[in-house]
């Protein structure tokens, strides 16, 4: 693990879709008109017999991947989170999760992470493709993962929907980090909090556990990269070993993503524990110019982590500060 | 001949038929749906009525084994179904009844068909992608498509239409059947879809006007298909959820028939008449 600043990466996913097609010769590249903010650009200079520029036309771009899966075709769909999930719903219900393709959903540019207002803000993707049968939903942390995420979802007999940080792409883990589909991980051990983070709230969560050690609480971080199917064992483990607070924070809404998956798993294997989800609470976000307004405006960032739990804890006096890293361009630290 | 596993498309191989006189295959087409809509005294006989022909002519047409069938509006199924059974190519019983994999509105269990689906407006798109994956390959099939004028309201029809052009899917062939009927009434009443054939030639299709319960014609066209290099076809079928059968009553509900056991028998009647008479 290292610590913040993160340096970061530029087309960690590009590169890795590039490479696997390289060997896999079944692979297709689909971009709805956001070929290079999806980092597919490099897809389609190598392989431009392969690479289908959907336009801006969801419904039948979803459509169109089903069919190539029946095939035999493997096809990585790709545009924004936000566009690639709401929009094409009842294609991606029928056309792909019903019959159980192996098409992968690539959706960009995950939560408030996007100055782009309401309308290209993937805030409920992950809770729209979890209520999905057959399909599995990956939210990875960092570079070292998204280097790892095509071939870890290749094979999968069924549908995928991987949401991925648009940009430059911090590298928190170290690169002998393996990501595995199945389980969820914890990255840091404590006997008090458990705190599940899946995406882009990874790196506030190491933050926030970092200041409530240094204050006394003692905080465990479990990186959640699969939503669904959810590690069950390891979440119930990690929640069971911490004696008082379940928390769990994701860059999505409140409701039906990490927080609900992590609720439904504790509560239906009779583990009480007070829960708190970190997440936009029901709500749109408006007046964005950059991520990091939006992040602690709508309570995504590490001092409304540790705000939380210090709250939840009742301990006394106001909560310690969030630590302020000096970050240079092309460095990344979470708000 | 063996009936097919139930998961056999009219594309895999090993898919065998043949159709002597597709005019007496329409005709049969609408007797075995009377026969499977009967027992429940209603169903989607108004679809089997209106595309008999058309799904007769592609049987005729289509090369087994190689050409597909897409059935976007999964409430058509009845027909394909129909014509596979009179065909010898499945056995229908259990049909619309519980725990069967055929189902009245199609499903991903339905045989004989590459796709159909009952949220309407996505079989185009699905033929799009079979017809690039035919290219990817170099396959020789082309891709027969049933759409309804109803569906025409769906956007994502346009978006395919728009790809399909484009892309120049010449090996695509929609059978589109214009029968201006769709849940709450006429089509035209709802939504003005005319001029339905400027609409598609201005999309970039080579057009097709035509009556859709001339078997003879339909067979011509789609024998000439793909009738221009570069363009994706389409055939305006001008058809009735009433044709073939006199015996409805003037104001059937042409989206979904009630087919009492007396009027289940004056069809039964009816068509079994004409048959004899064809076959004379």
């Amino acid at each position: 693990m290292r610590e913040p600043p993160y340096r970061t990466e530029l087309k960690p996913y590009g590169r890795a879709l590039v490479a696997a097609a390289r060997h896999r010769g079944e692979i297709l590249c689909l971009s709805g008109d956001l070929t290079r903010q999806t980092e597919v650009d490099l897809f389609q200079a190598e392989f431009p017999d392969r690479f289908i520029n959907g336009g801006m036309a969801e419904a039948n771009m979803m459509g169109m991947a089903g069919a190539l899966a029946r095939c035999g075709y493997l096809p990585f769909v790709h545009t924004f989170g936000v566009f690639a999930t709401r929009r094409p719903f009842d294609q991606i219900a029928n056309a792909i999760a019903y019959p159980n393709l192996p098409v992968r959903i690539i959706g960009f540019m995950p939560g408030v992470s996007t100055p782009g207002g309401p309308s290209h803000q993937a805030i409920d993707d992950v809770a729209l493709m979890r209520a999905l049968p057959n399909m599995t939903v990956v939210d990875v942390a960092d570079a070292v993962e998204t280097r790892q995420v095509v071939s870890a979802v290749a094979d999968v007999p069924g549908p995928v929907y991987v949401r991925l940080k648009r940009g430059e792409i911090p590298v928190i883990f170290g690169d002998d980090h393996v990501l595995r589909l199945g389980r969820a991980e914890v990255v840091l051990a404590g006997t008090d909090v458990a705190l599940f983070a899946s995406g882009m709230m990874l790196a506030a969560a190491l933050a926030a556990s970092r200041v409530l050690g240094e204050h006394g609480v003692s905080v465990s971080v479990v990186n959640v990269p699969v939503v669904k199917p959810l590690d069950s064992a390891t979440v119930l483990a990690a929640a069971a070993a911490a004696a008082r607070l379940v928390v769990t924070a994701e860059n999505h809404s409140v409701i039906g993503g990490l927080g609900s998956a992590v609720a439904e798993t504790i509560a239906e294997a009779g583990l009480g524990r007070p829960l708190r989800r970190i997440g936009l609470r029901d709500t749109f976000a408006e007046g964005s110019l950059d991520a990091p307004f939006l992040f602690e405006r709508y309570g995504l960032s590490t001092g409304a982590i540790v705000e939380t739990i210090w709250s939840a804890l009742s301990r006394a006096g106001p909560a310690p500060p969030a630590p302020v890293t000096a970050t240079r361009s092309g460095e990344y630290s979470p708000v | 001949m063996a009936a097919m596993p139930a998961t056999l498309r009219v594309s895999d191989t090993g898919a065998a038929w043949a159709v002597s006189d597709p005019r007496e295959l329409a005709l049969r087409i609408r007797l075995r749906a009377v026969r499977m809509v009967a027992p429940a005294g209603s169903g989607y006989l108004g679809q089997a009525l209106s595309s008999a022909e058309q799904v007769a002519a592609v049987f005729a047409s289509a090369r087994p084994g190689v050409d597909r069938i897409v059935c976007s509006p999964g409430h058509y199924i009845i027909g394909p179904f129909a014509a596979a059974a009179e065909l010898g190519l499945i056995d229908l019983s259990g049909y619309g009844q519980n725990d069967s994999a055929f189902e009245a509105i199609g499903t991903e269990r339905s045989p004989v068909v590459d796709y159909t689906c009952g949220s309407l407006g996505q079989g185009l798109s699905a033929a799009l992608g079979f017809a690039l994956a035919d290219r990817f390959r170099g396959r020789d099939a082309r891709v027969f498509t049933m759409v309804s004028d109803g569906e025409l309201e769906e956007g994502q029809v346009w978006e395919a239409a728009l790809f399909a052009a484009h892309h120049r899917l010449d090996r695509l062939v929609v059978l589109l059947d214009a029968n201006n009927s769709q849940v709450d009434g006429p089509v035209d009443s709802i939504t003005t879809l005319e001029p339905i054939a400027a609409k598609w030639a201005a999309f970039g299709w080579d057009v097709w006007d035509l009556d859709g319960h001339d078997v003879s014609a339909l067979s011509v066209a789609l024998a000439a298909a793909p009738m221009r290099a570069g363009q994706p076809s389409v055939l305006v079928c001008r058809t009735s959820t009433r044709h073939g059968l006199d015996c409805l009553p003037p104001g059937a509900d042409g989206h979904f028939i009630k087919l009492t056991p007396e009027l289940a028998f004056a069809a039964e009647r009816e068509l079994t008449g004409k048959l004899e008479a064809l076959r004379a």
